[in-house]
């Protein structure tokens, strides 16, 4: 039978399982570990389903030496909250931008590569935002400790 | 409310044989509402790129909540939208609420709700007023203050402060609403609708004001949505979203309110929307202070800061910097939940989202906080590239940012 869910049709479209997960405990319909090759294809389906981006942003697991790229998707009229992690290694993050496909995303990539050092792979804008123009330094990484 | 006829407005189309040249527009700039510096790259008045250029008042909130307690963090979310902070403070609650599964008292959720609206209020008055001194009507101006003066006059009376408040607490509020101030806030709801038509004979017939909102700054529904745009910049686009509606909070599934809509996307769109949701915050006041339940306002388990609430739990002060509630919950659950959390709410200027991720630590590993602000300056150059600079200032205000939220 065909589904309504349009996150579980979405997914179908790019073959990830939907796997959802308890709504009213965590605030997410669906939450996904996926490889950095599928994100874009994936940001694709959802563009033209209704979703929007709600974030971009990341998380330095500096004891698993790996930095988690998170993407987070709503739907505007059903309410299905995804969740999106993707795991990159630490010393060599770089990450496809979703930056053409949904607009929104460039201020949250932006961000995320000032804070974090993880570079987005073909986003129209990769200056620094929010910190100084000449910054060098990823302020959200667990090892930064200030600058002299 | 009939709309206005709008003519054809002509843009001009850059001739390319003028000289381009670039200005800064800010961040001084008094129509910039803040600190937002804007680079333009002009032809003549046509704007060819627009760069909004933030990070004036970046502090740092993820980095510094990630060595507080999550009790200790609520402070920080009064300097986000400082214009609007018991919104901040509610939805920050309610997303810890959520992580540590803390159940609110029926009271507390109430009072959050009417405060929420009275920021609503405060919040939206203040964007009429100066988006209305921007482009021309400045009579409106002392007006909006008039009754904005109301609502952070009973906002101190609640809880001495009149711009940062930090009233709401995990687990309830700081402080029980008082007799007077009930009162004069059912006298404020009485007369508000009067006070909006005052508005509205302000600028409704104006012509300076309809010349420059009516067709400027469109937006479709699916740019809107592609932009990430939330609140009452995607209202005004058609598009039907409101959190306080889509997964309700506190006590929005227990009132009855309309979510405004307009399908023209331009700024009279959502200057409308805005305008309509001043008259929806009332009703919901009114409906709060009719159905405010006997009762605690504070729960049981809430984590406090380290001056702890007399009078209104059993648990005694502790010497530990945690405050008590934390211990209790510490020894109760052996450890706070891990995992990770996304909870959003509907401030005035959109959706306010907390990610939070939790390694049982309490304190949280890692928190990002989605403004709407940030997303909205994002889309100025959707808005504002191919048309006049003058109309760059309407944009901006019809966006509705506050920076100290964008730059976080």
């Amino acid at each position: 039978m065909a589904t309504t869910n349009p996150l579980q049709k979405a997914l179908d479209k790019v073959g990830i399982e939907y796997k959802p997960t308890e709504f009213p405990n965590c605030g997410l319909h669906c939450s996904l570990v996926l490889e950095k090759e599928q994100i874009q294809p994936l940001a694709r389906a959802l563009a033209g389903r209704g979703f929007f981006i709600e974030t971009v942003t990341a998380v330095d697991r500096i004891k698993e030496d790996i930095f988690e790229c998170v993407y987070l998707f709503n739907h505007y009229d059903q309410s299905q909250r995804l969740l999106v992690r993707v795991p990159l290694p630490r010393n060599r993050a770089v990450q496809p931008s979703i930056g053409k496909i949904f607009p929104g995303a460039v201020w949250h990539e932006r961000e995320t590569t000032e804070m974090f050092g993880i570079r987005f792979d073909g986003c129209p804008d990769s200056r620094n935002l929010l910190l100084p123009e000449d910054a060098d330094f990823h302020p959200l990484c667990k090892d930064f400790s200030g600058v002299s | 409310m009939t709309r206005p006829i709008s003519k054809t407005v002509n843009v001009p189309v850059a001739d390319g044989d003028g000289e381009r040249y670039t200005l800064k527009m800010g961040p001084q700039h008094p129509a910039t509402h803040g600190v937002l510096r804007v680079d333009l790259e002009l032809d003549g008045e046509t704007i060819i790129k627009c760069s909004p250029q933030v990070g004036y008042l970046h502090r740092g909130f993820d980095k510094i909540a990630e060595n507080r307690t999550y009790a200790q963090s609520l402070i920080l979310t009064d300097r986000l939208d400082y214009i609007a902070a018991m919104a901040n403070n509610v939805g920050y609650c309610v997303a810890v609420e959520k992580l540590l599964g803390i159940s609110v008292p029926l009271r507390a959720k109430y009072i959050r709700t009417i405060v929420c609206e009275m920021s609503r209020i405060a919040s939206h008055l203040l964007w009429l007023a100066t988006h209305a001194l921007d482009i021309g009507a400045m009579t409106v101006f002392l007006y909006c203050f008039r009754e904005r003066e109301v609502m952070l006059d009973l906002f101190e009376e609640l809880c001495g402060a009149r711009l940062t408040f930090s009233y709401p607490r995990i687990g309830g509020v700081r402080q029980d609403v008082t007799r007077s101030f009930i009162d004069v806030l059912q006298q404020f709801v009485a007369e508000f609708p009067v006070h909006i038509g005052e508005y509205e004979t302000l600028i409704d017939t104006n012509r300076i004001w309809l010349k420059r909102t009516v067709g400027i700054g469109v937006l479709s529904a699916a740019e809107a949505l592609e932009l990430g745009l939330t609140g009452a910049c995607l209202r005004g686009s058609g598009v039907d979203y409101d959190i306080r509606k889509h997964r309700p909070y506190d006590a929005y599934d227990l009132v009855d309110f309309e979510v405004p809509l307009s399908n023209d996307g331009d700024i009279y769109a959502r200057y409308r929307c805005r305008m309509e949701e001043l008259h929806q915050s009332a009703r919901i006041i009114q409906q709060c202070i009719d159905q405010l339940p006997p009762g605690p306002i504070i729960s049981e388990d809430a984590p406090d800061l380290v001056m702890p609430l007399q009078g209104q739990r059993k648990v005694e002060a502790g010497s530990s910097t945690y405050g008590t509630g934390l211990i209790r919950l510490l020894e109760e659950h052996g450890q706070y939940p891990v995992g990770d959390i996304y909870v959003s709410t509907e401030v005035p200027k959109g959706e306010l989202g907390f990610y939070f991720i939790s390694d049982g630590s309490g304190r949280p590993y890692r928190m990002h906080v989605r403004s709407p602000s940030f997303i909205h300056i994002g889309a100025l150059p959707a808005l504002a590239e191919g048309s006049m600079i003058a109309d760059l200032i309407a944009n901006i205000g019809t966006l509705d940012v506050v920076l100290g939220e964008c730059d976080r």
